[in-house]
């Protein structure tokens, strides 16, 4: 490449850093507030804190019984923070696992093993997201009701997968698909049976876009509180999303804020970890031959 | 070289294979997507609500022909569509921008990269918590005052609900936008490099280049993306209700129908209005369908 002139590399370093000041400070603003006190909250500068103290944080892990006193008591409310951070985790874990597990296995039968019309199946599998989840959940409550999992953590592990499940079905079968079909055909006349082959070999070979597709899964699971909150209804079974925005918390607590950060630090930095193994696995899905 | 008979044979369990290995997911969405589809189905056909007495009944397109004989309809359809535009052109070119500012290598690119994937890595179940912290502060803030007077002379200029209605549309973009950038530099990342130096001696204009090179070798990340982000936008019940507070003055498709199916309990109408746009979206997918999944592909 030959030498940029001296302006455009100014120009490209100030753009560069515009959408850094863009995409971070909603993030760095969260942050901010949920290091302040009530009183700096009030009067303080809203874009820097002065004094930060993690009170907020503690707050969220106060147990009822050990806020003292009759007044504190009736001041205070407690939030069952450690049972939402847990119950996050679990459906996190749980939701990424069963996605990628179902959407392995599809995307395998259909673009590794090409049934009839599987670009059909494909397409039709990638439509059910024109389906308006609006007011869905009014049937779905009652499909859940029926297999007895309402108010139970298992309800989110059967939703959530059907949220990610087309588009890491789309991109893991189209990775598939444009595998050279001697890979796989070499193993076999080797004795080895169709799934050593595809767990030795076809298996290690997508881990770039087994990354992209649990990524993916991680970010849509992540982005709901609705469903959370309408389908678990004790206190401690909320996740955090779902407590925050709907249990006995107002919005307008500082500790909401702080919850916000704490769930967010863990989901951030799996996603940054694994960032660069997101943009290879798309790519790698949607070129052919890659 | 296999006898015929084997060779089909083997295809034979290769086919059942693949229908066993694609039962969890079908399972999987036909409980939670099926039944429920096929209830709203039914109910947009019924009189079906919680507080009427008597029995439910079969008032067959009533419930459509109701709906688009309303004002309350044509407004939230005009909203939608007004919202699922805006957000879907905004975000493609923010995200066209973000991709080709980080198409060169430059040091600092992986960090600039993580600064563009963070919006979207970071829970928006709980962002969107912050959006609103941000543009519809608290009382209790140090910029609730400002805020308050921006918002109001936005109100009055606009309508009442305008700013809350304002802070969705940033929110979905500020999301949406690093989803899609990162999409389309995987989609620039697939681009051989020979290309660009070849666009380069043919070409001195970097407008020409980005035009006939860049954008229609993108033609399927852009195709995937439009349409992720207008079902994004259309689905969109959850952050508008939060955002809002549900004090909605610009409904969307999916708050209208919530309102109808929550508050008032007319779940057929509810029902209908949901499944109005349906045939539209599946339109505009089976457009897209042949850029992001062109039959050629069938040869491979």
């Amino acid at each position: 490449m030959n030498p940029r002139p001296w302006w455009v590399k100014v120009g490209h370093r100030s753009l560069i850093l515009l959408t850094a000041v863009y995409c971070l400070s909603p993030i760095y603003f969260m942050l901010v507030q949920s290091l302040k006190t009530p009183q700096e909250d009030l009067f303080g500068n809203p874009f820097i804190v002065v004094h930060p103290t993690l009170e907020n944080f503690e707050e969220l892990f106060e147990r009822k019984g050990e806020v003292r006193g009759f007044v504190g008591d009736a001041l205070r409310r407690s939030y069952p923070f450690l049972d939402w951070l847990a119950n996050t985790l679990i459906v996190f874990a749980g939701s990424v696992a069963v996605t990628l597990g179902a959407s392995v296995a599809a995307a395998y039968a259909l673009g590794g093993l090409r049934p009839p019309g599987f670009r059909w199946w494909r397409r039709a599998i990638f439509a059910t997201y024109v389906i308006p989840q609006t007011i869905l959940f009014v049937p779905l409550y009652q499909v859940v009701h029926a297999l007895g999992l309402d108010d139970n953590l298992l309800a989110l592990l059967l939703i959530y997968p059907t949220m990610a499940l087309p588009f890491c079905i789309w991109i893991l079968s189209a990775y598939f698909q444009q595998l050279p079909r001697e890979i796989e055909e070499a193993a076999l006349i080797e004795g080895a049976s169709r799934t050593t082959a595809f767990f030795r070999i076809i298996l290690p070979m997508s881990r770039p876009v087994l990354v992209a597709a649990g990524i993916f899964a991680l970010g849509t699971v992540a982005s709901d509180f609705m469903i959370a909150s309408v389908f678990l209804l004790t206190p401690h079974n909320q996740t955090v999303a779902g407590g925050l925005g709907t249990m006995d918390v107002a919005l307008d607590e500082l500790v909401v804020v702080a919850g916000i950060n704490l769930l967010a630090i863990p989901v951030v930095a799996i996603s940054a970890v694994f960032a660069r193994g997101y943009v290879r696995g798309l790519t790698a899905a949607m070129v052919e031959g890659a | 070289m296999e006898a015929p008979t084997t060779r089909r044979m083997r295809r034979g369990r290769e086919i059942s294979a693949a229908y066993l290995l694609l039962s969890p997911t079908v399972l999987l969405l036909l409980t939670v997507l099926a039944y429920p589809i096929g209830w709203e189905v039914w109910t947009s056909f019924t009189s079906l609500s919680p507080l009427q007495d008597g029995a439910t009944a079969f008032v067959g397109l009533q419930n459509y022909r109701q709906q688009l004989g309303t004002l309350e309809f044509w407004w939230a359809a005009l909203v939608t569509v007004g919202y699922a535009v805006v957000t879907s052109v905004a975000k493609v070119a923010l995200g066209l921008g973000f991709a080709v500012l980080l198409a060169r290598p430059f040091r600092g690119r992986a960090l600039a990269f993580l600064v563009i994937f963070l919006p979207w890595a970071y829970p928006s179940g709980v962002s969107v918590i912050g959006y609103y912290w941000m543009l519809n502060p608290p009382i209790s803030t140090a910029y609730a005052v400002s805020l308050g007077h921006l918002k109001y002379s936005v109100d009055s200029a606009l309508g009442g609900g305008a700013w809350a209605f304002i802070s969705v549309i940033l929110f979905n973009i500020w999301r949406g936008s690093s989803f899609i950038g990162v999409l389309l530099l995987a989609g620039i990342n697939a681009i051989p490099r020979e290309l660009f130096e070849y666009a380069l001696l043919e070409s001195k204009s970097a407008w020409r280049r980005f035009r006939l090179v860049t954008v229609p070798l993108l033609k399927p990340f852009l195709a995937l993306a439009v349409f992720l982000s207008l079902t994004s936008a259309f689905g969109d019940l959850a952050n508008v209700w939060k955002l809002t507070g549900g004090r909605i003055v610009f409904p969307v498709i999916g708050t209208h129908a919530y309102w109808l199916a929550i508050k008032q309990g007319q779940f057929g109408p509810a029902s209908a209005l949901s499944l109005l746009l349906v045939p539209f979206l599946f339109g505009v997918l089976l457009v897209l369908f042949r850029f992001f999944d062109p039959a050629e592909r069938k040869a491979t």
